[in-house]
């Protein structure tokens, strides 16, 4: 032992070793052996070898480090090809500029979606357990389309867990804000005053498990005891601020007398998962209705399971498909009286759909919003289309001015250079510009993300410091400089000297065709995005004015007041009488999005035995409902308080007559389990989106007190509201004032189109932009050399038009090829992407006809102004040299 | 283009190499540089002045013998060149030509 403590290390030796001058070697190492020696006499060893260590690093000087041993011809070479590539980037400032700048753009704007694309894939893939977690959903054929939901029984998960060994656990939420799930007002037990909260959802305990979803007070057994929640962190720190909130009670929609236990605080979700809630609340010992546990009629919930290891998800998906069914679905099915249910039930299906698939598949419903594979195709290629553009930029304006160059080939051919060396030497160039470019965009990228993030809605943010990422990018550069450089180092590599010497090269005409087709290429690229941003725009247009059945304007929604209670009467009856309102109606239900639903099936009485059912809403409104939305009552009447059996009648919309096959649909009874009589037929107004057909509805009577909507006087609105505010003030202290306008809640349904709507804007600006930076170069580099060809016409009498004629006419032929190319491709596309709206616009020629023309004279601006140029020179400029 | 004049620290090096004459090495500079003015100071960097006041030509150096302690390596004994003994007369020349010419102390040396 002490005979090893008391030698040199040996690493610092080695290291020593390897950069010090092999002739100083013997000497130094002696007199750090001296110093070693020296040192352990009166230090510690360790103190000894920590000073030679440092003895060591201070050699790190210039006049003892060896020299490269690098073969130096080669190293050379590169500096020169370094060297030539600088000053010939140099030497040509715009093309440079147009060139690095086009591709850093392109590059830009090819981060930016790669990082959204990437987001969007990523969701749920961190569960440790993702490929074994799934949501089950269900599949059934209706009037031949096929229909998925993932609603399901109560009962359904526990008997996963009981019947099927493959099991591992099994849990589900209840999301439906029928029955509170989503908004509530909020407080802690000891203070008066509610807060309205977002993100509410039922749960079973065992989900914070199943979902993996990390801790930050309390376990994953937290909401196994009845009447617990969880909170977020950031709610937690909201209403808890600095503390521990375990144990603490709070108050939901101020019902003192059923408090909650806070039993824990999850992590917030992070955002790319679908899972996106604030507050679980347990449905340990919990129904919503008496015997809803263990009963088959309704689907209201969302169940998730996870499989043992091992376990074929698609036997599995047979498996419970026919012993669910069986079991406890056709027996429902016969105790409900349903005629044919072996035939109807032929046609359903459970499936398993993996939870990380779950943010990516828009077609089973789930009330959630999706990302959909389409946009992010659409996107990929978008960004793949923008680097090619930018690609093809890149080489158009290389071999254009490798004319330039010819001679420098020659030369370098002549003194002995072979193919080898200049192809090395042009794809270093093309690496130099790739580089730089490469720096540019990622400088572009950082300083375009606040507004792309705004754009999509997202909080992305570039991954400096991932190495994943940072590897990818370091291919990139060179994967594109590779690309990039590869035609035009071949091209100009394969010049023979003595036709260069001779001259005997055309300038420049060389892949002529080459570029033209790259041309093509670009403007066919533009103008589909251009087509698709104006076929967007009128869609939106569209869906924004199109005649939606009911009267969006100058409706306020007043939210949370249920909390009013039995106030409710007569705050409603204060509101009616102040002068600024027109009419007030309390009810859930509204036609936007956001408001609550409910699904029910519906038969005609008469006929109920033989027929299936249709699918439809069950609203609960009251007497005023259809006055303040502005409906039109196409037969039959309102709602009449002073007639008592109008509590069993119905208003039902236009859809729900004609599938019932209701003819003269007043006085007819309908049912749902209770029966209602047809008061009168409202025309059909939009409460979906405009992707899906309106869907048959029903209005009843009766108390949904959580929302008001208000029909203002025009003139009036802002002291309508103040007067509003006061009144809710008055009537309810403790908790402040919340409203919307019908209006936007209704355009807030289509910001998802909005936004594509901006998106392709911006990226049609984009690739119009790097197109017409290409052809600016390209015309700019043609008519330089065509200098002295114009310079003798003009000599010879040619007048500016015909110049610029000629100048012009090339490149207009091929946007007008582009025109050809593109207007299939752009009907084709934009055709499919209108067929996800039920009510949409046709597409017309105008659309085409713009998109050319703006192509068209995009083109003539960027190559005309330059023609014009050049046919107003001096003939004498360009000739004087000869 | 080597620099022909003398910093102040290669004066002080210098000086040590005169001081030491044959026992006038790396480490024992080093070390005595250390002793005699309680600043530290690396091998490496006593090295690279060496180098430099050789490339200067007011050193000069030759392999001395090998002894047990370096482990059977030799070590690189430094002399002092004519130019370099010049050199130094030269640069205490100018400061005594400089002290005498400051009146307040012209005489008495020991600065307090």
């Amino acid at each position: 032992m002490k005979q090893r403590n008391t030698t040199p290390p040996r690493i610092a030796q080695k290291l020593l070793l390897r950069f010090l001058r092999a002739d100083l070697a013997e000497e130094v190492l002696g007199d750090l052996d001296e110093k070693f020696y020296q040192s352990l006499k009166e230090k510690h060893p360790f103190r000894a070898k920590a000073n030679y260590w440092f003895q060591v690093l201070n050699y790190a000087r210039p006049f003892a480090i060896r020299r490269s041993t690098r073969n130096l011809t080669h190293y050379d070479m590169y500096q020169t090809y370094f060297k030539i590539g600088w000053r010939n980037l140099l030497r040509q400032k715009m093309y440079s500029i147009i060139k690095i700048g086009g591709f850093a753009f392109g590059i830009a704007v090819c981060l930016l979606i790669s990082l959204y694309i990437k987001d969007e894939l990523s969701y749920d893939q961190n569960l440790i357990n993702h490929q074994r977690v799934f949501r089950i959903y269900a599949e059934f054929e209706d009037n031949g389309t096929v229909q998925r939901d993932t609603w399901w029984h109560a009962p359904f998960a526990s008997t996963l867990k009981i019947d099927y060994p493959e099991v591992e656990d099994a849990a589900r939420i209840n999301a439906v804000p029928l029955f509170g799930a989503g908004s509530k007002e909020f407080r802690r037990a000891e203070i008066p005053d509610n807060s309205y909260d977002d993100g509410f959802v039922y749960a079973d305990a065992s989900i914070l498990k199943l979902l993996e979803i990390p801790m930050v007070y309390g376990s994953t057994e937290a909401l196994n005891a009845p009447k617990t929640i969880v909170l977020s962190r950031r709610k937690a720190e909201k209403y808890f601020p600095h503390e521990n909130p375990i144990g603490k009670l709070v108050v939901l929609n101020n019902d003192d007398k059923n408090p909650f236990t806070v039993a824990g605080v999850m992590e917030d979700r992070p955002s790319n998962s679908h899972f996106q809630y604030d507050f679980l609340i347990t449905l340990k010992n919990f129904e919503f209705w008496p015997g809803e546990g263990t009963s088959w009629c309704c689907t209201n919930y969302q169940t998730y399971v996870l499989l043992k290891p091992d376990t074929d998800p698609r036997a599995f998906q047979e498996k419970v498909t026919r012993g669910t069914i069986q079991k406890y679905i056709l027996p429902q099915l016969i105790k409900d009286g349903v005629p044919n249910p072996e035939e109807l039930l032929k046609k359903a299906q459970l499936g398993l759909q993996p939870i990380a698939d779950i943010h990516l598949d828009s077609h089973i419903k789930d009330g959630l919003s999706h990302a959909d594979r389409k946009t992010i195709l659409i996107f990929g290629g978008i960004a793949l289309f923008v680097l090619v553009i930018a690609c093809i930029n890149f080489i158009n304006l290389s071999t254009a001015k490798s004319a330039n160059r010819a001679r420098e080939v020659g030369i370098r051919k002549v003194v002995g250079s072979v193919r080898q060396d200049l192809i090395q030497q042009f794809l270093t160039e093309s690496m130099i510009v790739s580089l730089l470019a490469f720096l540019l965009g990622l400088l572009l990228a950082a300083l375009l993300m606040p507004s792309f993030n705004t754009l999509v809605a997202k909080s992305l943010s570039i991954p400096y410091f991932d190495w994943h990422a940072l590897a990818i990018f370091v291919l990139a550069i060179f994967g594109v400089g590779l690309v990039a450089g590869l035609y035009p180092s071949f091209f100009l590599s394969h010049f023979k000297p003595i036709e260069v010497m001779k001259g005997s090269l055309s300038k420049g005409s060389k892949g002529s065709n080459l570029r033209g087709a790259l041309v093509v290429f670009q403007f066919t690229i533009s103008i589909v995005l251009i087509v698709g941003t104006l076929v967007i725009s009128q869609q939106m247009n569209f869906v924004l004015n199109q005649k939606i059945g009911f009267v969006k304007d100058q409706v306020l929604i007043l939210q949370g007041t249920g909390t009013l209670d039995k106030q409710i009467e007569s705050f409603k009856n204060e509101l009616k009488d102040l002068p600024s309102v027109q009419s007030v109606t309390v009810s859930d239900y509204l036609p936007v999005k956001g408001t609550k639903r409910n699904g029910n099936t519906f038969r005609n009485k008469d006929t109920q035995k033989e027929e299936r059912g249709i699918f439809g809403q069950n609203w609960v409104v009251d007497v005023d409902y259809v006055k303040t939305m502005g409906m039109q009552l196409v037969a039959g009447r309102n709602f009449d308080e002073r007639i008592a059996s109008d509590s069993a009648g119905a208003i039902i919309n236009q859809a729900m007559a004609r599938q019932l096959n209701l003819s003269d649909p007043v006085g007819k009874v309908i049912t749902n389990g209770r029966e209602y009589t047809v008061l009168g037929v409202v025309e059909d107004f939009h409460f979906e989106t405009m992707r899906q057909n309106v869907e048959p509805l029903m209005m009843r009577l009766g108390k949904s007190a959580s929302m008001m909507a208000i029909k203002l006087q025009s003139p009036h609105m802002t002291q309508a509201i103040d007067e509003i505010t006061g009144k809710w003030n008055k009537f309810s202290p403790h908790q402040p004032i919340r409203y919307s306008f019908l209006d936007e809640s209704y355009a807030a349904m289509y910001d998802d189109v909005h936004r594509t709507r901006q998106i392709f804007t911006a990226f049609s600006l984009v690739a119009i932009a790097i197109a017409c930076l290409g052809l600016f170069a390209l015309s700019a580099f043609m008519i330089e050399q065509r200098t002295k060809e114009i310079g003798i016409r003009l000599v010879l009498g040619a007048s500016v038009t015909s110049v610029f004629r000629l100048l012009t006419f090339n490149f207009l032929l091929l946007v007008f090829i582009s025109i050809i190319v593109a207007t299939p491709i752009a009907w084709y596309l934009m055709s499919r992407w209108l067929q996800d709206f039920a009510y949409r616009v046709e597409l017309s020629a105008g659309v085409f006809v713009l998109a050319g023309l703006s192509a068209v004279a995009v083109a003539l601006g960027t190559v005309g102004y330059q023609s014009w140029r050049a046919g107003l020179m001096r003939p004498v400029e360009s000739l004087r040299s000869e | 283009m080597i620099e022909t004049r003398l910093g102040e620290f290669e004066e002080v090096i210098l000086l040590f190499v005169g001081i030491l004459g044959e026992g006038a090495y790396a480490f024992k500079i080093a070390e005595e540089f250390e002793r005699q003015t309680g600043r530290a100071i690396s091998i490496g960097a006593t090295h690279s002045t060496l180098d430099r006041l050789e490339k200067k030509g007011f050193l000069k150096s030759a392999m001395g013998e090998a002894t047990a302690e370096r482990g059977g390596r030799r070590k690189r004994i430094f002399t002092i060149t004519a130019l370099g003994k010049r050199v130094l007369k030269e640069s205490r020349d100018f400061r005594m030509s400089l002290w005498n010419q400051y009146p307040a102390l012209s005489g008495k040396i020991n600065i307090a």
